[in-house]
């Protein structure tokens, strides 16, 4: 999966945004937004709320979590813990990005923020390394990744599931005939 | 993401091999030690060494492994295959003490894979080599996997060269991810790009296709 899928994906999330224009509800195949009026908070998906950004139509209300305090107490509980603390949102990475970009003016102290959420990525990124050695080590058979979001999850599929693949038929060698009946279709 | 007008195919690893993965191909190449367990009448020439019209019985040299492979028979001993010296008991310390240590690239470059056809051969050392293959790629991982998620935008033939085969492909596989992942967060993914295909399209001559 390429990265931009998965922020692709993270667009159909829901950002609250303050319209500067009032339209009627408007019915789409993904669900009804709206109605908007000026001033009135509503939610629609970031996609909607970026495009409404760009052509300085809304201003869009950070969500909950995109506080500096909220994420300086979750880098600290991510660094203390060995395993994988829940995240606020399963796009957290992605959001954080597309926001900052488009609308960092209406997100106070956006560099702090942008900061603090590479920190926890790299924390996370970090100890998901660690586990994956340790799986690989162990010669474990299976693994929950339990608070792990699809972007984590995205940057190592490609090179974990290769090796899982050369460490199985490595293991199989150790029966002998195991490996027989085995067929790939080209 | 790369995209290529084929889809290469991965070699088996284990003990069958893929018959279209071109590693597999260049593997059956690979060279092994045997003896001859009965004479080879007029293939003399194959063997360079001696200018006899016949191979003799308990001849030592060296065949393909794909011929090896061919010859050899559990009931009817054509060949005796020897361990090549990677696989003994002597280099197995080694790989068992350290295996971050070796230089996989000149000791293959397809150690897994050579390692795992040898036990088509007969030999009372067949599950200490699997167990040698196993521990030896366990005890590799972690570097491979540091190196290729961490190594952006450099060179990386100093990373590479002492990768076998089989942990080029990984690393390559590593390196994508990361790739991918950083152009994304740099911006660039947003940008459209012609595909490599267009790119690397021509035009067929017209002399080209007519005979």
């Amino acid at each position: 999966m390429d990265p931009s899928e998965v922020e692709f994906l993270a667009e159909k999330e829901t950002v609250k945004i303050i319209p500067n224009f009032s339209l009627d509800k408007i019915y789409l195949i993904g669900g009804d937004l709206g109605p908007f009026n000026p001033g009135l908070p509503v939610d629609v998906p970031v996609w909607l709320a970026l495009n409404l950004k760009q052509r300085q139509k809304c201003r869009i209300v950070p969500p909950e979590w995109m506080d500096v305090e909220k994420l300086e107490d979750m880098r600290e509980l991510e660094r203390k813990e060995d395993t994988f603390t829940p995240v606020p949102s399963p796009y957290y990475m992605e959001l954080t990005k597309l926001l900052l970009n488009h609308a960092s003016d209406n997100i106070p102290k956006a560099d702090e923020i942008r900061t603090l959420v590479k920190d926890i990525w790299d924390t996370r990124i970090a100890k998901l390394r660690l586990s994956a050695d340790s799986f690989i080590s162990q010669q474990e058979a299976h693994a929950k990744l339990d608070n792990l979001t699809l972007m984590e999850i995205n940057t190592i599929r490609a090179f974990l599931l290769d090796s899982l693949n050369c460490m199985y038929k490595l293991r199989s060698n150790l029966q002998p005939g195991s490996s027989k009946g085995q067929f790939t279709d080209y | 993401m790369d995209t290529q007008s084929y889809l290469p195919v991965q070699p088996g690893v284990g003990m069958e091999e893929n018959f279209l993965s071109l590693d597999d191909i260049l593997l059956s190449h690979d060279r092994l030690p045997i003896r001859t367990e009965c004479s080879f009448p007029r293939l003399g020439f194959l063997e360079k060494s001696s200018d006899t019209q016949d191979i003799a019985e308990g001849t030592k040299m060296e065949l393909p492994l794909w011929l090896s492979k061919g010859l050899y028979e559990r009931k009817r001993r054509v060949v005796s295959v020897e361990l090549p010296k990677v696989y003994r008991q002597g280099w197995r310390t080694v790989f068992n003490a350290d295996p971050n240590v070796v230089d996989l690239h000149k000791m293959g470059p397809y150690y897994y894979s050579l390692g795992s056809q040898m036990l088509h051969f007969d030999s009372p050392e067949n599950p200490d080599i699997a167990q040698t293959l196993l521990q030896t790629f366990i005890g590799r991982f972690r570097r491979t996997m540091d190196s290729s998620q961490n190594a952006y935008n450099e060179d990386t033939s100093a990373l590479v060269e002492r990768l076998d085969c089989l942990e080029k492909g990984l690393f390559r596989s590593g390196q994508s991810g990361l790739n991918g992942f950083q152009s994304w967060e740099k911006g660039q993914a947003t940008q459209l790009t012609a595909s490599s295909l267009v790119l690397n399209y021509r035009k067929r001559k017209i002399t080209d296709v007519q005979p």
